[in-house]
C-alpha cells in the first residue's frame, strides 16, 4: 500500500480520537478543527518518518501535541489558554514516594451509587488540563504509559503520578457531591483505601 | 511486600505496567492479603463498570467532511498554502457575488418557487442520512438507557433551544439512547427510539432552523417520502421536530400513546 493510501485509511480510523484529544488540548471546538487540520498535514508531510512497527495513534498524538505548542508559540498568550509548558510548570509535585499519596481512592462507593458512565465522562472532562490529558489518553485512548510518555515528553514516572491524582480527583469528584468540579482539592480517606 | 507498598502499586497493577518481577510480588502479597485483595477486586470491577465502556468524544460531521475533503488534497498534492487557499476563496467569492447580480432577478423567481422544497430536501435527506448512521451504529450515542426525562436533562444542559420529550411508558416502545448530532451544520437532538422492533430517530432542531424551512402552518404534520423512509416534520413548544422510520403513521407512538386519536397522517407531500 502506497503512502496516501496509507494514510487516508489510517485518518478516519482514528478520526474520534484526533478530534478528542485536539479539544483536550484546545478546549475549544473552533481551535480544535484548525489544530486537527493543521497536525493531519504535518504528520502526511512527516509520514516517511513514521516507525510501522509502531503505532499510529500516539505517532501522530505527539505531532499534535507539538503542533499546539508551536500555535501557543505564534500567537498571544489568551486568558482562557495558558501555553501547555506553563501549565506543567506550574504542576504541584506529588512524590510518589510518600506511601499516603500513592494510595488509590476506592472506587467501591462509586460503584455503590451506580453513577452513569456519562457522568464520568462529565467528570474526567472537568479535571485540571494537566491531570485531564493523562486520564484521556490512558482511560479513553487506551495508550501505555511509556507512549504518553513520550507524547507529553515527560518520564514515566511523571506519568504516573499525574495519573494517579487525576484518577483520585475524578473519584472524589464523583464520590462527593458538594464539591464541585474545578475545585482542585485532591481528597483522601483516612481509612486507609 | 507489606500493604502500603502493594496499594502504592495498585494502578499500574491493574493497568498491566509492572515489570514481570514487581507483579509477581505484588500478586504474591495479594494471595495472602484479602484487604488488599478486595481493593483490586473494585478497582476490576470499577474498570469493567466504567473506564473500558468510555469513548472519546465524536467528531462533529462537520469535522469529517472537512477532513474528508483535506485528505484527498493532501494526497494528490493539491494542497494550497493557506494565503493561496483564501486568494482563491476570495476570487470564488468575487465570481459569485458577479454571478448572484447577473442573475438577480431570474433567480429570486426562481427561488420563490423552488426554495422552500429545496431547503426542506436538503433537511430530509440529512435526517435519513443521520438515521441509517444511527442504527448501524455508525454514531455512537452520548446516552444510552436513560429515561426521556434524563436524555431531556442532559440535552437541555448542552443544547441552547427547549427539547422536550413525551415520556410514554407504551409497550413496543424503547428510547435507546441520544446524542449531540449534525443536521446541514445545525446542532441538533438526535434520539433512537425503537417501536414494535423498528428503529426511529427523533431529530429536535433549534425553532430558528425550522422557521427557515418557510413551511406553511397546515397541515401542521409535513410528511416526505425518501429513499425509502418516511419523514415526518412538525413545530413544537419552541422547537422543530423531524421522525424518520420505515413505518409510516406507527413512528408517530414515540410522541402519542396507541390510544390517543390521531387524525392520520397526510400523504407524502414530496417523493425526493
Amino acid at each position: 500500500m502506497d503512502r496516501g493510501s496509507e494514510f487516508q485509511d489510517l485518518v478516519p480510523k482514528y478520526l474520534n480520537s484526533l478530534y478528542n484529544y485536539a479539544l483536550v488540548l484546545t478546549r475549544r471546538a473552533e481551535d480544535a478543527e484548525d489544530l486537527l487540520q493543521e497536525s493531519l498535514v504535518r504528520a502526511y508531510d512527516g509520514l516517511h518518518t513514521f516507525d510501522r512497527s509502531l503505532s499510529f495513534k500516539p505517532w501522530i498524538f505527539t505531532i499534535m501535541r507539538n503542533v499546539q505548542i508551536d500555535r501557543q508559540r505564534r500567537r498571544r498568550r489568551q486568558p482562557s489558554e495558558r501555553p501547555l509548558r506553563d501549565e506543567e510548570e506550574a504542576e504541584p509535585v506529588v512524590s510518589m514516594e510518600n506511601p499516603l499519596c500513592s494510595i488509590p481512592l476506592a472506587p467501591e462507593d462509586i460503584l455503590v451509587r451506580r453513577e452513569t458512565v456519562e457522568r464520568v465522562r462529565e467528570a474526567i472532562r472537568h479535571l485540571p488540563p494537566v491531570l485531564r490529558e493523562i486520564v484521556e489518553l490512558r482511560d479513553i485512548e487506551g495508550l501505555s504509559y511509556r507512549d504518553i510518555a513520550t507524547i507529553v515528553s515527560r518520564p514515566v514516572g511523571t506519568v504516573m503520578s499525574r495519573l494517579y491524582r487525576g484518577r483520585n480527583l475524578l473519584r472524589t469528584y464523583l464520590v462527593e457531591p458538594a464539591q464541585r468540579p474545578g475545585e482542585n482539592r485532591i481528597g483522601v480517606r483516612n481509612d486507609g483505601l | 511486600m507489606d500493604c502500603d507498598t502493594a496499594k502504592s502499586k495498585l494502578f499500574p497493577y491493574v493497568d498491566g505496567e509492572l515489570a514481570t518481577e514487581l507483579r509477581d510480588q505484588v500478586e504474591a502479597h495479594l494471595a495472602r492479603c484479602g484487604a488488599c485483595r478486595r481493593l483490586v477486586d473494585f478497582e476490576v470491577a470499577f474498570r469493567e463498570t466504567y473506564v473500558d465502556r468510555l469513548r472519546p468524544d465524536p467528531a462533529p460531521e462537520r469535522v469529517r467532511e472537512q477532513v474528508a475533503t483535506l485528505l484527498p488534497d493532501l494526497v494528490h498534492g493539491q494542497r494550497a498554502g493557506r494565503t493561496q487557499r483564501w486568494l482563491k476563496r476570495l476570487a470564488l467569492g468575487v465570481g459569485a457575488a458577479l454571478l448572484v447580480a447577473i442573475g438577480l432577478s431570474a433567480g429570486v423567481a426562481l427561488q420563490s418557487h423552488l426554495g422552500t422544497r429545496t431547503t426542506l430536501a436538503e433537511l430530509t435527506d440529512a435526517a435519513v442520512e443521520q438515521h441509517q448512521k444511527l442504527v448501524r451504529d455508525l454514531l455512537p450515542p452520548d446516552i444510552k438507557d436513560v429515561s426521556p426525562k434524563a436524555a431531556e436533562e442532559w440535552f437541555r444542559k448542552r443544547l441552547a433551544f427547549n427539547v422536550s420529550l413525551p415520556d410514554l411508558k407504551t409497550e413496543g416502545l424503547r428510547l435507546l439512547g441520544g446524542r449531540i448530532s449534525h443536521l446541514r451544520e445545525v446542532e441538533v437532538a438526535a434520539l433512537e427510539y425503537q417501536v414494535d422492533g423498528n428503529n426511529v430517530s427523533l431529530f429536535i432542531i433549534p425553532e430558528e432552523a425550522y422557521r427557515q424551512l418557510r413551511l406553511k402552518d397546515k397541515p401542521r404534520f409535513k410528511v416526505v417520502s425518501h429513499r425509502g423512509y418516511d419523514v415526518v416534520i412538525w413545530r413544537s413548544q419552541g422547537a422543530g421536530y423531524t421522525l424518520v422510520s420505515e413505518i409510516g403513521d406507527r413512528a408517530c407512538l414515540v410522541c402519542h400513546a396507541p390510544h390517543e386519536k390521531l387524525e392520520p397522517l397526510p400523504r407524502p407531500s414530496a417523493h425526493l
